[in-house]
């Protein structure tokens, strides 16, 4: 171990916390140099986490106990290993792009200085995921993650819908929270450690309990928004578009992933089952549903669902490297797809309906190049960023599971047709608004991340990897990486050339008509079933019809017997019988007699216990 | 220390905790009532040390640690009750303070 | 027979709690009280017992009491001016004899309580956690392990107090003062 490693983490984890708590303190009113500080801060953390990158290859750890309780440690440490190292590189490097791109997007924002703030925290909890090397520490900076989410969600708390979303993604991810608080209490009562190595040092001679694995992949349920706690990510659109791009891109819902990939030992066969069948599942419908959107931010938070389900299901086929080397390429080219996605939005003056969108491809020429190159790469064309990482799933999933295949086959399909769609209806065709009309292009801070993330990672992360990110963070994922290469007859491949050129006919066939959706027309009884919010729709029959039963009826026995029988009961009971004995009401209004009365029924009570 | 018994102790407690009850049963100012309270809770504590210090156990003081910690809130919230009724009644004569007659 | 400094700690401390009990005016009564904190202190200290010794005279005779006589001048209420009903001054006699002679009757003449000596002065600290020892380090052992959770519990009370406190010395609503 290098001798700075330890003050090098110390910095990147610390300097955003700096950052923001200076913001919160001195900058609340000063936006423009609040944007700044965060922003510089970024690219600082970007820069310490290519030096640390250089400073060695093996896995470092440090350590420091805070509290001993028994035979308990609790302790704050880190563990970087080649997971951590490509999710530094990854994380720092995206967030930075987003904070230059924010710069521009909040420009006329009020509150900017809250905003930078929250960025800048939400920087230090990822950051604290990615370096921790316990499970506790994980689960505070899991929840320090929720709630620089809610705040950032909540950033337009004034609109009922912003506050209502940030509310349900914070509730939701309590939901997960909860498995996983358990899960901590039960390693610590079977195993009696929390970290990370010495778990893994573990070998219990029975295997692995499968409850330990199940409680903790409740939080990577409800973090990365997998079946069934997916809720939570559609509505979090509500947020400004640079923290959907933070969120969906690169940090919060990678950490779900990235927090599975590091505890991937503790799971079971059967766990990993279930998690490559609802992956797949989630990834093949959350797909279909992106086609019957109209918003372009939950388009594309429907195609980060299906992209989780990807890596879920990567994780369950046992290929933890696999669904971090997806995860990252995943990061590039959705920053830059939410980006631009910023970007339309911004230059059509806060459209965000796809449908009156069209015609841009010549007023926003750098936005529209980088979002088809992003687009590109989201639909895994051969040699491209996504396909580098999904091809090799679908690979993994053939050599495994025929069924798992199909679904994630049909979640490729999806993702053509929906990413052609968006396409077409965003940047060709005539423009079907006044908005869209008067569109232009953003300013440099705007078209800049685009270009670096978009016509730069999300093309070349895969084939030019060597050159663009250090060695040392492409240490897990290098095999997978060298290992690709065009085989035409392979089933993946054929599977992905036809959904390609599905995703084409999908071009033409959504250039019909203008200002309407050709698929709504078409088969509307198909769209209404794709847009129906099914889960939605459970969850709030089960809240509404069982849980306010249940509490209603608690509620009901808690007035019956508490405040009924027990309390006014006995309250008003015991002296009307006692004064009816004695012939006169005790409420004498007497302290000293209430006192006396119980020191006597005290010392009657110490004189039947005594004497029994 | 030596003619000291566990005996000599109790008694101590015991007279103290007595005239804290007493107190409590005849002053009429609620404060001093409130003292005489906190005497006997004082007493408890100390029968409580003297246990502790003759079966050789710690768990005795350790209680008594959070005796004092409990006493010192309810010292606080109690005052707060008595400052409150005072700015509403007007005294704090435990006499005059007879509404639950009624 | 027991010891010089018990004896004289013990007279003070009862002393001091017959002023306290007997003394018409509250601020007398508060100088009684805290010398009879003060003498139980004393007596914690004969018992080995200094940690607590010293959180007694800190926490009771110098914070609490300093809140008491703030309070007792802030309201400047001495009792009413008057003799004490007879009926009073019988009960409260009643009272005092009655449980005098029980704790007599109890502690001395039952023969319940063993007579058995203290024994060798205590070790400063042991190896063992239940045992009886007079460092402050043996308390934090025990609070931090055995004692965990009702140290914890302890805490949140003092939080629900202060919140209590806060809440409670707020001004009264309007048209009930």
């Amino acid at each position: 171990m290098s001798p700075d490693f330890s003050s090098l983490v110390h910095w990147i984890l610390f300097l955003p916390l700096g950052a923001a708590l200076f913001i919160a303190l001195f900058l609340r009113r000063a936006g423009a140099v609040a944007a700044w500080l965060s922003t510089g801060v970024a690219f600082a953390l970007a820069a310490l986490a290519l030096r640390l990158l250089t400073v060695g290859v093996g896995d470092t750890t440090w350590h420091v106990e805070l509290a001993k309780l028994g035979d308990i440690s609790l302790g704050f440490g880190y563990l970087i290993d080649a997971n951590a190292r490509l999710m530094l590189f990854v994380v720092s490097f995206v967030a930075a792009w987003i904070h230059l791109f924010s710069v521009g997007y909040m420009r006329d924002d009020d509150a900017r200085g809250r905003f930078f703030g929250g960025l800048s925290i939400f920087m230090f909890s990822i950051l604290g995921i990615v370096v921790a090397d316990n499970l506790l520490m994980t689960f505070v900076f899991w929840e320090l993650v929720g709630f620089s989410s809610y705040m950032l969600i909540a950033h337009y708390f004034d609109k009922d819908y912003a506050a209502e979303a940030s509310k349900k993604a914070f509730i939701v991810n309590r939901v997960g929270d909860l498995g996983f608080i358990l899960g901590i209490a039960f390693c610590l009562a079977h195993f009696g450690t929390l970290n990370f190595a010495e778990l893994g040092a573990l070998k219990p001679a029975a295997g692995w309990p499968w409850v330990l694995g199940a409680l903790l992949m409740c939080g990577f349920i409800g973090k990365s928004a997998q079946f069934p706690l997916h809720v939570w990510l559609t509505d979090a659109m509500a947020g400004p578009t640079p923290v959907s791009a933070l969120i969906h891109a690169a940090t919060m819902v990678a950490a779900g992933v990235y927090f599975m990939a590091r505890i991937a030992f503790l799971l079971t066969p059967d766990l990993l089952q279930l998690i490559a069948v609802s992956g797949a599942g989630m990834a093949a419908l959350a797909g279909l549903c992106a086609l019957a959107q109209t918003d372009i931010k939950k388009s594309l938070a429907y195609s980060t669902l299906a992209h989780l389900g990807i890596m879920g299901c990567a994780i369950g086929l046992g290929r933890p490297d696999l669904a971090v080397l997806h995860m990252a390429m995943h990061a590039f080219f959705k920053a830059t797809l939410f980006l631009g996605a910023g970007s339309v939005i911004h230059g059509c003056h806060h459209e965000q309906d796809m449908l009156k969108m069209g015609g841009l491809a010549r007023k926003m020429p750098v936005t529209t190049a980088a979002f088809v190159a992003a687009t590109l790469s989201n639909c895994a064309v051969p040699f491209l960023a996504g396909w580098y990482s999904k091809d090799a799933i679908l690979e993994a999933a053939h050599a495994s599971n025929l069924y798992l295949f199909t679904l994630l086959g049909l979640a490729a399909v999806a993702t053509c047709l929906y990413s052609a769609r968006m396409v077409r209806l965003v940047f060709f065709g005539p423009a079907n608004s006044e908005a869209a009309d008067h569109a232009h292009e953003s300013p440099w801070t705007m078209t800049a991340p685009l270009v670096v993330l978009g016509l730069g990672f999300s093309v070349a992360a895969g084939f030019a990897a060597d050159a663009l990110i250090p060695a040392a963070a492409l240490a897990r994922v290098a095999e997978p990486l060298r290992a690709m290469t065009f085989h035409a007859t392979s089933a993946a491949t054929i599977v992905g050339l036809v959904a390609l050129a599905l995703g084409a006919l999908a071009f033409r066939y959504y250039g019909r008509a203008a200002g309407v959706d050709s698929l709504r027309v078409d088969l509307p009884r198909f769209y209404g079933v794709l847009e129906f919010r099914w889960m939605d729709t459970v969850y709030g029959w089960y809240v509404d019809r069982v849980q306010r039963r249940l509490s209603e009826f608690l509620a009901f026995l808690d007035l019956l017997l508490i405040n009924g029988v027990a309390v006014r009961w006995l309250g008003a009971g015991v002296p009307a019988v006692l004064g009816y004995l004695t012939g006169r009401t005790l409420h004498r209004g007497q302290t000293r007699l209430y006192a006396l009365s119980l020191v006597v029924g005290t010392l009657l009570l110490a004189w039947y216990f005594l004497a029994r | 220390m030596e003619h000291t018994t566990l005996a000599h102790h109790l008694l101590l407690a015991g007279l103290l905790f007595a005239l804290g009850l007493t107190g409590v049963l005849v002053r009429r100012n609620l404060l001093v009532v409130y003292m005489c309270l906190e005497l006997m809770l004082a007493a408890t504590t100390l029968a409580m040390v003297a246990f502790s210090r003759f079966a050789h156990k710690m768990d005795g003081a350790v209680f008594v640690f959070f005796v004092i910690t409990v006493a010192a809130a309810e010292v606080a919230v109690g005052l707060a009750l008595i400052v409150a009724l005072y700015r509403r009644r007007g005294t704090i004569q435990s006499d005059a303070l007879n509404l639950l007659r009624d | 027979m027991p010891d010089g400094l018990f004896t004289f700690f013990a007279a003070l401390t009862l002393g001091a709690a017959l002023l306290l009990v007997l003394s018409r005016n509250a601020v007398t009564s508060a100088m009684g009280m805290i010398l009879a904190l003060v003498g139980i202190a004393a007596d914690f200290f004969l018992l080995d017992a200094y940690f607590l010794g010293v959180l007694q005279v800190l926490v009771y005779a110098g914070a609490v009491m300093v809140l008491f006589l703030f309070i007792i001048m802030l309201l400047d209420t001495d009792d009413a001016v008057g003799a004490y009903p007879w009926k009073t001054a019988a009960l409260g006699l009643a009272t005092f004899f009655l449980l005098g002679a029980g704790v007599l009757w109890l502690f001395h003449w039952s023969g319940a309580v063993s007579a058995a000596p203290a024994g060798a002065t205590p070790p400063e600290f042991s190896a063992n956690p239940a045992e009886f020892t007079t460092a402050a380090k043996s308390f934090g052992r025990l609070l931090y392990t055995k004692y965990l959770l009702p140290l914890e519990i302890a805490g949140f009370l003092l939080l629900v107090a202060l919140v209590g406190v806060v809440s409670l010395s707020k001004d009264a609503p309007e048209g009930q003062a």
